[in-house]
């Protein structure tokens, strides 16, 4: 994978974070480092080793029934701002960043 | 919409919402339409650190079913991934989805005039309801969250791109609704956002493309256009309408030289046209991992025999039952077959009166004649369905022997009906009010007819001089003063012979 600055640039867009020319410069070494050292992984020979993963039959799957919620007051506790028991987040969701 | 140089390309992307009591993962229940906002969510749907998703039994059998009536080919093992993609109404920073290995696929649906190839159905979970708005005063942005929806079962129907024409597209969808409502999948109301069609369109150069294992390939050194979704459809008629927009929409932006992006359009209904939302993301952005906390899933022959059970004979099935068995019109047949409970108050209609008459076409047209005339027109009137109507299927069977034996012209017969449906009255009562009434008149039909012709002599001069359209009125005349009651083939006879004396 090429690292370098139109490719965190990307990242930053999807992951909505607005980033400097400066923080693209400083930032972009240290994500090629992180992502360097997790591809130290794809050494490791796994030819005919099955992935770890549980098997659990269909039938033992939780049956369907409605069961216990938390309270409105409970699910509001931790935002910062409500308004008529919903969640209120500032920001505009579409095309507050143009992605190149 | 129509083009001498480019030809529509369209998969359809549907989504339902699956009828189950508890959430995808959770056991928050999911009744939440209208209900106070925030009050049917748990840690688990709303995303807090350590929670974790339990799989729902029903809504994995749900998925299976649709995937058995479009015969798909089920796998055997359930695999859940992550699609990760930042949002304010997922809680998780992810959608727990399907990938690379959906639970159902290659499957189709027969159409009119063609078939619709299904590439997959998979299970993911509904996000939260979100509302964008502008603050007064401080003129921010913001956005309304409401938990209620997130994390409610939902399934994803995806087709190759194998559509060619928006009308092609809207019999599709309406083909998946009624199987969704046919096997009790889901109410599939689009206007509750029960299900949601999202058309990927593209338009391309006739003869520079070609359509090969599934995907649309081009043909020498032919640069496809780029496609576009759109999202915000309420209802199967808007799937059409913003088809036909987005076509024509295409065609001028192509042939301006405009370069289209792939990205994700809007429909506003309220002015019929699609408006830029935002670049699509592509699958590499979704950063897809396979869901840590959720075990693989095995399902065995035995499960999927026990929910193949829970088919039922789907519309397309009835259709060619009524059209080949009973000799229904096309038109009649998909009328009567729309909606599950018309077609099975049709079925038990056609098997009582089959019981009476032995004969399986008549019983068929006469139920037929009985449903598409005057009962649907009342209960489209009244916006009720036939089981709100409450309509005696008995009284039917009654009525419609009547009028098969001739003892009731088809007018009166239509007019007793809708007295009976207009007023509540009961339908078996009326018909032996107008037995009592055709008793007595029979007796009597030569003296009415005597009456008539004395009081009626210029429209029997008339008739004596060559008119013979004075004969309908004479009989009219009889109808009338027999309210209905008289056979009119033998006023009509009784009547001649009492003009040639």
């Amino acid at each position: 994978m090429k690292i370098d600055i139109p490719f965190l640039k990307h990242i930053a867009e999807l992951s909505r974070i607005k980033l400097t020319e400066k923080e693209l410069e400083k930032f972009t070494p240290q994500m090629k480092t992180i992502l360097d050292s997790a591809d130290e992984l794809q050494e490791v020979n796994v030819d005919g080793k099955q992935a770890m993963k549980k098997h659990v039959p269909f039938s033992t799957l939780r049956e369907d029934e409605a069961g216990e919620t938390l309270t409105q007051e409970e699910v509001l506790k931790n935002a910062n701002y409500k308004e008529l028991g919903l969640v209120k987040i500032y920001g505009k969701v579409f095309g507050d960043i143009k992605e190149s | 919409m129509q083009s001498n140089k480019y030809d529509l390309i369209v998969g359809l992307e549907i989504h339902i919402q699956t009828k189950t009591k508890s959430k995808m993962f959770c056991s928050c229940p999911t009744g939440y339409f209208q209900q106070e906002p925030n009050t049917h969510v748990c840690p688990v749907c709303l995303g807090l650190p350590g929670a974790l998703p339990v799989p729902n039994k029903r809504a994995l059998e749900l998925c299976i079913l649709m995937g058995l009536a479009t015969e798909c080919s089920i796998s055997n093992e359930i695999y859940f991934d992550r699609k990760h993609y930042f949002y304010p109404d997922l809680p998780k920073g992810y959608q727990i989805s399907q990938y690379k290995r959906p639970i159902c696929s290659d499957g189709m649906i027969k159409l009119s005039n063609s078939t619709v190839e299904i590439e997959r159905i998979h299970q993911e979970e509904d996000v939260a309801k979100s509302t964008h708005h502008v603050e007064p005063g401080t003129g921010l942005n913001y956005s309304l969250i409401d938990y209620n929806k997130s994390g409610v079962p939902l399934i994803e129907i995806v087709t190759k791109p194998c559509i060619r024409s928006a009308k092609e597209a809207k019999e599709y969808a309406t083909r998946i609704r009624q199987i969704a409502r046919y096997l009790d999948i889901s109410d599939a109301d689009m206007e509750k956002g029960q299900m949601r069609c999202e058309p990927n369109i593209s338009i391309q150069e006739k003869g520079k493309w070609e359509y090969k294992d599934g995907m649309i390939k081009p043909i020498g050194d032919y640069k496809l256009n780029a496609k576009v979704e759109v999202k915000n459809i309420g209802s199967i008629t808007a799937v059409e309408k913003s088809i036909e927009y987005e076509f024509n929409r295409l065609v001028e932006a192509v042939e301006n030289k405009e370069e289209v992006i792939q990205q994700t359009r809007g429909w506003n209904a309220d002015r019929g046209i699609t408006e830029f939302q935002r670049s699509k993301e592509t699958a590499d952005d979704y950063r897809y991992m396979a869901e840590p906390d959720i075990p693989v899933i095995d399902i065995s022959k035995e499960d999927i025999e026990r929910i193949s059970k829970e088919l039922v004979e789907l519309p397309s099935e009835k259709v060619e039952r009524y059209t080949k068995e009973y000799d229904l019109s096309d038109y009649d047949a998909e009328v009567l077959s729309s909606e599950k409970e018309v077609a099975e108050f049709y079925d038990r209609l056609v098997e009582e009166l089959h019981g009476e008459i032995n004969n399986l076409a008549v019983s068929a047209k006469l139920a037929s004649n009985c449903i598409t005339g005057t009962v649907f027109a009342w209960l489209n009137e009244k916006g009720l369905s036939i089981s709100e109507a409450s309509i005696d299927i008995d009284d039917l069977v009654q009525w419609s022997l009547a009028l098969n034996s001739n003892e009731i012209t088809k007018n009166k017969a239509e007019e007793l009906l809708k007295e009976s449906l207009e007023q509540g009255k009961d339908l078996s009562d009326l018909l032996d009010q107008f037995r009592e009434k055709a008793k007595k008149s029979s007796g009597n039909i030569e003296d009415i007819v005597k009456d008539v012709v004395t009081q009626n002599q210029n429209a029997v001069e008339d008739y004596k001089a060559g008119k013979k359209a004075s004969l309908s009125f004479l009989i009219g005349q009889v109808m009338q003063e027999t309210q209905g009651t008289a056979d009119p083939n033998e006023a009509r006879s009784i009547l001649i012979e009492e003009l040639e004396k």
